[in-house]
């Protein structure tokens, strides 16, 4: 099990590595921006990706519909801020499996992250 | 700018705590701010743009900013560097797009949000634009103290 955790944070790309750890997935790539994360993403095989909103060079949503056009269909979670109703069902329309807005509690990513895995296997 | 436009912020300030956090806050009176005080050490700062427009700006002196970005963390911080300034500033992306939410009733017409910027130091003075007016909510914590200061205006369809 391989997950991509892309976020402009590296705070909060370590909490979320965090989270990952205590799902038992231990396999984890970093990406800093929606760039990276598509290069990534056409680069290598994962099973989940974690998706930041605002960042420099690429946003978040846009990545997801790179990633999409790409032919890839891994389960990708929105972790973001962006909280109004229009931007998840933005997100959700470009291919993003689900959403998780921060702020979150720790408990929640991680049962977000298992239910987003048993709804993809 | 409402004493009231600063509610949101302040509900996203308890949301982050009573998550990420895990600790307890209270606000003390809302005032407004002239800018010219600047008794923090580290100051997170974030642009909305949109229909409203405006920015935030979060204060914290450093042992705060240590002690919280620890807790997010779940380990101890003891060092000013690139990791504080990078939890600070996430922080404040937090509390803007929190609050943003909350301010935002037209879907039609989204909040954005600038990337934030951090500023170091304790000698500084924030100039402000000439007729904006900032309301600031100092904060106690478990973390220890720090300040919201916001200011924002609607722009006209």
């Amino acid at each position: 099990m391989k997950a991509l955790v892309v976020d402009d944070s590296g705070v909060m790309r370590k909490v979320l590595i965090g989270a990952l750890g205590r799902a038992n997935i231990t396999d984890v790539d970093q990406a800093a921006d929606g760039k990276e994360a598509v290069d990534a993403v056409l680069a290598a095989e994962y099973n989940l990706v974690l998706m930041d909103w605002n960042m420099p060079n690429m946003l978040g949503i846009d990545a997801v519909r790179a990633i999409r056009a790409s032919g890839k269909t891994m389960p990708i979670i929105m972790v973001t801020t962006e909280a109004e109703k229009g931007r998840v069902m933005d997100a959700l329309k470009a291919g993003a499996n689900n959403y998780i807005i921060k702020p979150f509690e720790p408990n929640t990513i991680v049962s977000k992250i298992q239910e987003v895995l048993a709804k993809a296997s | 700018m409402r004493a009231e436009h600063i509610n949101p912020f302040i509900e996203s300030v308890y949301e982050l705590f009573n998550t990420m956090l895990q600790g307890k806050v209270e606000r003390g009176p809302i005032g407004v701010s002239s800018g010219n005080d600047s008794p923090r050490d580290i100051m997170a700062i974030i642009g909305i743009s949109g229909p409203t427009r405006g920015t935030i700006a979060i204060g914290f002196p450093a042992i705060t900013a240590l002690s919280m970005v620890g807790r997010i963390l779940g380990t101890p911080v003891t060092v000013i560097d690139e990791t504080v300034s990078d939890g600070v500033a996430e922080i404040v992306n937090i509390v803007a797009g929190s609050a943003k939410a909350k301010l935002n009733t037209d879907a039609s017409r989204p909040l954005d949000l600038s990337l934030p910027t951090v500023v170091y130091g304790d000698k500084y003075d924030v100039q402000y634009p000439s007729k904006a007016v900032w309301l600031e909510v100092p904060f106690t914590s478990d973390l220890g103290d720090f300040n919201l200061r916001v200011t924002f205006e609607t722009v006209p369809q």
